[in-house]
Order: structure tokens, then sequence, then C-alpha cells
């Protein structure tokens, strides 16, 4: 009932005026992002934040903009999957797989308008269960102490690759560069640390400018190399004909895929790409025979985007009450939030409860705007996708440089920034994460705090790291993480891979 | 061929030592010292980041073919586009800097030189725009502020 109550005044935050319409912008934003060759939703969300800062917005309405461009983007995404069978990001992988034969039968239309409701059910089974799980969670998460918690961000770390992950260690790898990043700086006992005597590295180094420059220009770069400049097929869309018993047909499978993908976006470790890939796998089950997966069957549309946009949305809780985002777009939040000066965990839910609810609200209201911004402007949305990417992403990158630029007006920012786009780069490579980097970034303070804290506690005696059920526990599940991959990582990515190539071949 | 791993590991391992080694060198906090001071956490990590990277060399991973020849001229090009554009960004004012900027990457990665150049251009502009009067942050405006109307 006390859920209600602040769900009720979150609406109250989210329906005021100009808070709707950075929502509506928001989603307008997020599904062009995801739309759009280049511009993952990481990367559309960590270029649109320091424009957040330069907009001099309330912190509610800064994280409902960008919330709304985070759920815009999972529905964009879904766009050159079902058009151009090139999926924009992992998990949209499996909305190829139905999605363009359907497409190919001149039925492009209806896939879209398909996909989009599956999205908005997978959207709304994902945020009733945030508004259920969350407040549980953040409970359950004030008795944490800080030894748990350090335990509790290497079970982040550990999990981020996923048990799909290829090489855990590269992800340890990335995790290191992180968190060796953040100790940069004077620390809080005024011990100057990696400075070199610079004076712009006294306060640190900003993770904004590390993000972005990781993310965009390494894009620009990757780009540049594939030579992927031109544009793609222009692209018609059929007039859509979709009738109410279509709708019917594929709510139960939305249903389905929105549980079990919410359901794969709360615990760590598992994703959205693993969330959809269920999603896909248990609809073919379901349906049996009756069914024609691979070739246009609606029901393999809706059951793996609802997937995807239920784990998108579960990835939240994580990132909400504990403070550890379990993927790269809900760190990118996290970034948002530590810039605001919120910190992220159990006491948001007390301290910063307008907030937290404003945002909630916002995902809810932002998922009627998306299905109704979806369905009627998807022409537009299909005309920008034709933009070519050769001036695209030159835009983008400047529009990266006037956002870092605008935060302190310092060349030496700049600098930074095309010096983490370069190591992005060679870091992507050698297929190093660059996630687990921005992770390590913005949660190495708080590590760092927390063992002092556990330290002072037990007075230096480093078992107290694992002394309560509750940390071993965390250490047990961090260790599986990294070493589930070894074992189900090849057996789960052969049979994802047969998967999609059994359909792309029949 | 696995180099890329072997390299990138022996690198790492340096800079763990470096790092590690970085960290002993902090003075000591004032007050005296306590269990965990300034150099645990670094030293920490040095030693996780220096087994890891053991085992990228022991373990490496199949390379991935690194851009040489014309792409990776290419790759230079827009790398050093990004960093003159920051140089110029001041002394030349936001809008030309753009249009040489975007102008160039536009040209680089494929489009007409004419419609490369105008596409920076109108950028330019139009963010200038959008910067100084709608968001009310100015940008700087190099030689075109002759043209400001006072």
């Amino acid at each position: 009932m006390e859920t209600l109550g602040y769900l009720i005044d979150g609406f109250g935050v989210a329906l005021a005026p100009h808070n709707l319409m950075f929502a509506l912008f928001g989603a307008f934003l997020g599904t062009l992002i995801g739309a759009l060759p280049g511009l993952g939703p990481s990367n559309g969300v960590a270029i649109l934040i320091p424009l957040a800062f330069t907009l001099g917005l309330a912190p509610e309405t800064a994280l409902i903009m960008l919330t709304s461009v985070y759920a815009g983007a999972m529905y964009g995404g879904r766009i050159s999957s079902i058009l151009l069978n090139i999926p924009g990001d992992e998990p949209a992988m499996m909305t190829c797989l139905d999605g363009y034969p359907m497409a190919k039968k001149g039925k492009a239309a209806e896939a879209l308008a398909i996909s989009a409701m599956a999205s908005f059910m997978g959207s709304l089974i994902a945020t009733v269960g945030l508004i259920l799980v969350a407040p549980i969670l953040a409970d359950f998460a004030l008795s944490f102490g800080p030894a748990e918690y350090f335990a509790l961000f290497l079970l982040a770390f550990a999990t981020l690759g996923g048990i799909t992950g290829k090489n855990p260690m590269k992800t340890v790898v990335a995790a290191c560069l992180g968190l060796m990043i953040s100790t940069m700086g004077i620390d809080n006992t005024g011990v100057q640390r990696y400075t070199f005597g610079v004076l712009e590295l006294y306060e640190g180094v900003d993770f904004i400018i590390a993000i972005v420059g990781l993310f965009a220009i390494s894009e620009l770069l990757f780009f540049i190399e594939d030579k992927a400049g031109g544009g793609k097929e222009k692209m018609t869309v059929n007039k859509l004909s979709l009738k109410w018993s279509d709708i019917r047909g594929i709510m139960p499978s939305s249903i389905r895929g929105g549980v079990l993908g919410f359901i794969a976006g709360v615990l760590p470790g598992a994703g959205a790409s693993l969330g959809s890939f269920i999603g896909y796998t248990l609809e073919k089950k379901m349906v049996g025979k009756k069914g024609y997966f691979g070739e246009g069957d609606p029901r393999g549309v809706a059951g793996p985007e609802a997937g995807n946009n239920g784990a998108s949305s579960g990835a939240l809780v994580p990132m909400l009450t504990l403070g550890v985002p379990g993927s790269g777009t809900t760190a990118v939040l996290l970034a948002l939030l530590i810039s605001l000066n919120i910190t992220p965990g159990p006491l948001m839910f007390t301290q910063n409860a307008d907030i937290v609810w404003g945002v909630i609200a916002a995902l809810l209201i932002g998922n009627f705007l998306l299905l109704v911004l979806n369905i009627p402007l998807v022409g537009i949305f299909v005309k920008l996708l034709s933009v070519p990417p050769m001036f695209l992403l030159p835009i983008v990158t400047m529009v990266a440089f006037v956002g870092i630029y605008s935060i302190s007006n310092s060349a030496f920012d700049l600098y930074f920034m095309v010096a983490f786009g370069v190591a992005g780069y060679v870091l992507r490579k050698l297929e190093i994460p660059l996630v687990p980097i921005i992770l390590g970034l913005l949660l190495g303070p708080e590590m760092e705090k927390n063992l002092r804290h556990a330290m002072d506690i037990s007075s230096g005696d480093w078992t107290i790291l694992w002394d309560s059920g509750l940390a071993i526990g965390l250490w047990v599940f961090a260790g599986l993480g990294l070493i589930l991959p070894y074992i189900m990582g090849p057996l789960l990515r052969r049979r994802m891979a047969s998967e999609t190539k059994t359909v792309s071949e029949g | 061929m696995t180099f890329n791993d072997r390299i990138f590991g022996v690198l790492l391992i340096a800079l763990a030592v470096a790092y590690g080694w970085g960290a002993t060198q902090f003075p000591e906090p004032f007050g005296g010292s306590e269990g965990v001071g300034p150099e645990t956490f670094p030293l920490l990590l040095s030693v996780v980041l220096a087994l890891s990277s053991l085992y990228l060399i022991v373990r490496p991973d199949p390379d991935n073919a690194w851009p040489w020849s014309r792409t990776g001229a290419e790759l230079l090009i827009a790398v050093a586009v990004l960093i003159v554009y920051t140089a110029l960004l001041q002394p030349l004012g936001f809008i030309l800097s753009t249009l040489l900027a975007v102008g160039t990457l536009c040209w680089r990665m494929g489009a007409p030189p004419v419609r490369a150049y105008v596409t920076g251009g109108v950028a330019g502009v139009v963010v200038f725009l959008i910067f100084n009067f709608a968001l009310d942050l100015a940008l700087p405006l190099g030689p075109l502020s002759v043209l400001e109307v006072n």
C-alpha cells in the first residue's frame, strides 16, 4: 500500500507538463537513436548526458528524459532488424528471425506494429515487476554492510560478461583498467594518486568524458575502418492492415516473453540477449508444429521483442536498488545519477523517493507515449534510417564534442576524450569489453570506500570480507559468474548460432 | 595468430608493475597509517591485473586483423582531424572549425566533397544557433565575431 502512495506521488512528478514534454522528447529521440546505424543505446544516452546538463534540467527531469531515451532506444532497435535483417544490437538478433521474413512477404508494417505492441507489453509487465520487486530488494539491501557491498561489486563485475560471454578474463582485465583509472586524483585522505602533477587530474577523470570517448569516438573509427559510410537500400513500408484478432493472437506470446525477459533482466549475468533468446525458443516450443517459425510467424516477432524490452526494464531493478548496473546502458544511467549527486542504492528509495518513483512512473507513461509514437510515426523513422552514416557519424561526433566542451569549456577534456576514443578502438580490436571499464570508473570510489569501512570495522582483519553468510553467497556467485561462461558459454553460443543459422538458411 | 593478446598482456603486466610501484610511493596520509591506506586498493588492483594479463599471455585468443595501409591511414587522418578540431575550436571559432572537421570527416567517409563541407557548415551553424540562443551557452565565435550584432 505504501508503494501505491509513492507511485501516485511519482505520477504527480512525471505528469508535470515540462517533465511530460521531456519524456516525449526523450522517447522520440530514443527511438531515433535505436533506429539509426552506429548509435547504440548506451552510446546515445552517453552523448545526451552532457546535453542534459547544459539544458540545466532538474535531476528528476534529466533522469526522466534519459530513461525515456533508454526505453525508446529499445523500441527503435527493432526497426532495422525487421526491415533490413540487421540487428541494431545483440538482443535484437532474435527479432530478425521472423521479422525480416514477414517484411519480405510484404507485411513490414504489420511486423513493426506487432513488435511495437509486444515491446509495449514486455515493458509494461517488467515495469509492474519493477514496482513490486524493487522496494522489497531495497529493504533487503539495507541490511548490507560494507563487506557485503564490496562482494556485491565484485559480483557485478564477474557477471557483467554474462554466461554467454566469451572470455571472462578479459572482463577482469577491463574491470581492473576501469578501477585503476578511478583511483586517479586526490583520494579521501587527501593523498594525490597518479596525478603526475597535472592540475586537471587532481579531481580525477570525469567518467562522462571517458564514456563518450570510449563509445562515440571509437564507433566513428570502426565505421571508417569498415568503410560502412554508404547508405542502405531504400525501404518501403506497406499500408498497415491489422485485425483485432491478430493482436489477440500475439498477446500470450508477448506476456510470456515479457515475464521471462524481466526475470532475465533482474538476474545478474543473464541480460537482454538471453532474455530474447529464451523468449524465442520458448515460443517455438509452446506453439509447436502449428507455428511457422522462421518464415514470418508473428508470434516469433512478439516473443523475443517482449523479452528484450522486459529485460531492459528489469535491468533497472539492480541499478536502482543496489546501485549496481547489469548492462552497458544502465551503467550509463548510473553515471547520470552519480553526476547528479544522487547516491544510487537502497537509501535512494527513502532519501530521493520523489525521483525514483517519478522515474518509474515516467517509465510507464513513456511506454504509452512510445506505443502512440511508434505506430503512426514509423514512416518517419524508416526515412531517417536511410540517412547514410557518412553524414550522420561526423555530426554525432561533433555533438559529442560540443557536449563535453559545454561541461568545462576546456580543450584538455576534448583531447582526453579523443585519447579515450583511440584507446576504445584498440581495446575493441583486442576484444576487451568496454562496459566493465565504465563500471570500474563508476564503482571504483564506492568499492574502495566500502573496503576501507570494512577494514576499519575489523581493525585490519581481511577475513571480514567473507565473514557473513550473505557475503559468502555473493562471493560464490561472483566465482560462478567467472567460471560458468567457460562451461556453459560455448554450449549456449552454439545453440544460439545454430538457431539463427538454420532459420536464415531455411 | 595470437600475437595481439600476448603483446597486450606483456604491456599490461608492465602497467600493473608500474602502477603497483607507484602505489608504494604515496606519502603517508596525514594522521598516520590506517588498516587500509591510499595504497591498499591500488596494490590489490595491480595484483589482479598482473594475474589476469598473465592468463592472456598463456591462453591468448585468435587475433583480429589490424587495418594497415589505406584504411589505417584513413583512421590516422580521422584521429588527426579530431585533434586539430580541438586545437582550432577556440582560435577559429566553433562554426569555422566545425565546417572543416565535420566536412573533412564526411568527405573521408565517402561523401562527395561539396556535399560534405555543406553538411559541415550547416551542422555548425545550426548547432551554434541552438546553443547560443536556445540554450544560452556561448560557443566561441573566433574571427566570425566581426559579424556579431551588438
